[in-house]
């Protein structure tokens, strides 16, 4: 709409240029008023396009002065007699209008518009035009604006019809993405706790031996860790799915596993996996190690007060078990513990801790970044 | 284990509340006395038994019963009548687990634990030791809530350790203090949030909390 007004501009602005070349080449006045034009057409337009839209305060300049005052100023004082000296000033008017009639509010487009009309009737009375060129040109006034107008109303309208549908499609997507995530879910739950609960209520086997109560217990931790995901809504799918794969498979293999998950932000992937594979086997330690059969573990992102720092993603995985733990000074760190949690947390920038003594339990701390 | 200490259960889930009086019918040291689905009703029935309510020592509370009563003015009123509040739930609400402990609740523990964490935990109670427990340490460490009080380095590296499943006593070691000093830690922890739970005593604020606790003529 800038670009389309511009040129409208820029035809009457080579019509005025012209003329004024050829016909009031010794007239300074008339040369003035043709800068003056082409100044302010510099201004409204160049800013326009600087900024994407028109500044409004420069539309009312452009009105007043190209529309109002320039064809006044150039019969008082350029010479301007008779209606075709004037003629390049007054038609500026029509491309005025049309500007005026994007960037301006209604009740401010008819104001100027009829301001550009009442002043364009009275200069051409003053310079004697015949009544065919006054109404000819006022009504190019008028349609300039009424044109300029409903092709703009008609853009927007075509613009906020793209923006619905573009907009419908982005929610359709989000909502297809959920979806997916719940059938996710469900299918997990499919495969536990729904089919626990179906034997046991068909009655066909004692629900009260070790072996149901032992899977009972693991398909109610994953309820409880599934809640408190969701509830949560922050977006640490990667790393929590991660975590949440290393945590069943250890309760596969009979290890009670108290998890606990809170703001864990995004990471990238290698490292998401990383952290998994060594909290996977911190879980094994504890699970062929501790012989309490509990293993504690924690995931959290950033420090707890989130006095961040602006530092960006940080993520804290502690392994933590009440077992009888080890005397650090006289253990060489075994296989497992150096090469699958060091070495595999330092690959991806990380950091790997182990704190133990006599009797106290084993706390192993993965740390991303170092 | 001269003293029995009473015990009533409320809870809105039929199940548990069979289980509990099983559990608990092993304990030598431990009497159930009354189960009940609200709090409503628990005051209630006892009151048309003997013609007064007499509190438990312990009352283990569900945090979210089916009544969708607000489990702060649920604890008050308990707490007034003289039984100290263990609240239990499925799954850690960490906001309404801080609200609890803000009324004035002595301790929180997730159902999942087994027999003797729960015993442990109602005999602290009783004793007015106040139960810790690694849920109710991470709800602490990791609250967000506006109010929150300020905690001194010390005591959130030990209820950070302690959240994270480390016994009190690796916890100590770690911050280098003794086990005593960081069970002072965590006592702590809880006064705070017990002071700020209850900020101000203006008149309004004592007719606000009346209401809220259900008081003024339910």
């Amino acid at each position: 709409m800038i670009l389309a007004t511009m040129l409208y501009r820029a035809s009457h602005l080579a019509i005025g240029v012209v003329g004024v070349a050829q016909r009031h080449r010794d007239q300074p006045v008339q040369y003035a008023g043709v800068v003056t034009a082409v100044g302010l057409s510099v201004l409204v337009y160049g800013t326009a396009l600087r900024r994407g839209w028109f500044v409004r305060r420069q539309v009312w300049a452009d009105v007043l002065v190209c529309g109002c005052l320039l064809p006044f100023a150039l019969w008082a004082w350029g010479g301007a007699r008779e209606p075709a000296t004037l003629g390049w000033a007054m038609i500026l008017g029509g491309s005025a209008s049309a500007a005026a009639a994007v960037a301006l509010d209604r009740v401010r487009v008819l104001a100027a518009v009829a301001l550009l009309v009442a002043t364009h009737a009275v200069g051409y009375q003053a310079v004697g035009a015949s009544p065919a060129v006054v109404v000819g040109h006022l009504n190019s006034l008028l349609s300039s604006a009424v044109m300029a107008w409903v092709f703009w109303w008609y853009l927007r309208r075509q613009g906020r019809l793209l923006d619905d549908a573009n907009a419908r499609a982005l929610s359709a997507e989000a909502h297809r993405a959920r979806y997916a995530e719940r059938l996710e879910h469900h299918r997990a739950l499919h495969d536990t706790v729904l089919a626990t609960l179906t034997t046991i209520s068909s009655g066909g086997i004692d629900a009260n031996a070790p072996e149901v109560r032992e899977r009972c217990a693991r398909e109610a931790a994953y309820l409880r860790r599934l809640v408190q995901q969701t509830s949560d809504e922050l977006p640490h799918r990667e790393i929590g799915t991660a975590l949440e794969e290393v945590v069943r498979a250890a309760e596969g293999l009979r290890l009670k596993v108290t998890a606990r998950y809170h703001a864990l932000p995004q990471v990238p992937t290698e490292v998401a996996t990383a952290l998994a594979e060594a909290a996977g086997e911190a879980l094994n330690n504890v699970r062929r190690h501790a012989g309490t059969g509990h293993a504690f573990l924690t995931a959290t992102g950033g420090p707890p007060d989130g006095d961040d720092g602006g530092a960006g993603a940080r993520v804290v995985v502690t392994v933590v078990d009440r077992g009888p733990g080890f005397d650090p000074e006289r253990y060489a760190p075994g296989l497992g513990l150096r090469r699958s949690v060091h070495d595999r947390m330092a690959e991806v920038g990380g950091h790997a801790a182990v704190d133990t003594a006599p009797g106290e339990g084993v706390r192993v701390e993965l740390r991303w970044p170092k | 284990m001269a003293e029995v200490i009473t015990v009533a259960v409320v809870d809105d889930d039929r199940m548990l509340l069979d289980g509990m009086r099983s559990w608990l019918g092993g304990v030598a040291d431990l009497r159930l006395t009354a189960t009940a689905a609200t709090v409503g009703e628990l005051l209630g029935s006892s009151a048309a038994q003997d013609g007064a309510y007499v509190p438990a020592d312990v009352v283990l509370l569900d945090l979210m019963l089916r009544d969708g009563s607000d489990p702060g003015g649920n604890i008050r009123r308990l707490a007034r009548l003289g039984s100290r509040v263990l609240v239990i739930s499925t799954v850690p609400d960490q906001a309404r687990i801080v609200e609890s402990l803000r009324a004035g609740a002595d301790g929180y523990l997730t159902k999942d634990n087994e027999l003797p964490a729960l015993v442990t935990a109602i005999r602290d109670v009783a004793a007015g030791r106040g139960a810790h427990s690694p849920e109710l340490a991470f709800a602490f460490a990791y609250d967000t809530t506006p109010g929150r009080p300020r905690l001194s380095p010390r005591e959130r590296q030990v209820l950070l350790d302690y959240a994270a499943g480390m016994t009190l006593k690796a916890a100590a070691r770690r911050a280098g203090i003794t086990p005593n000093t960081a069970k002072d830690y965590l006592d702590r922890v809880k006064a705070k949030y017990l002071r700020a739970g209850r900020p101000a005593y203006t008149k309004l604020d004592l007719a606000r909390r009346v209401s809220e606790d259900g008081l003024d003529g339910e």
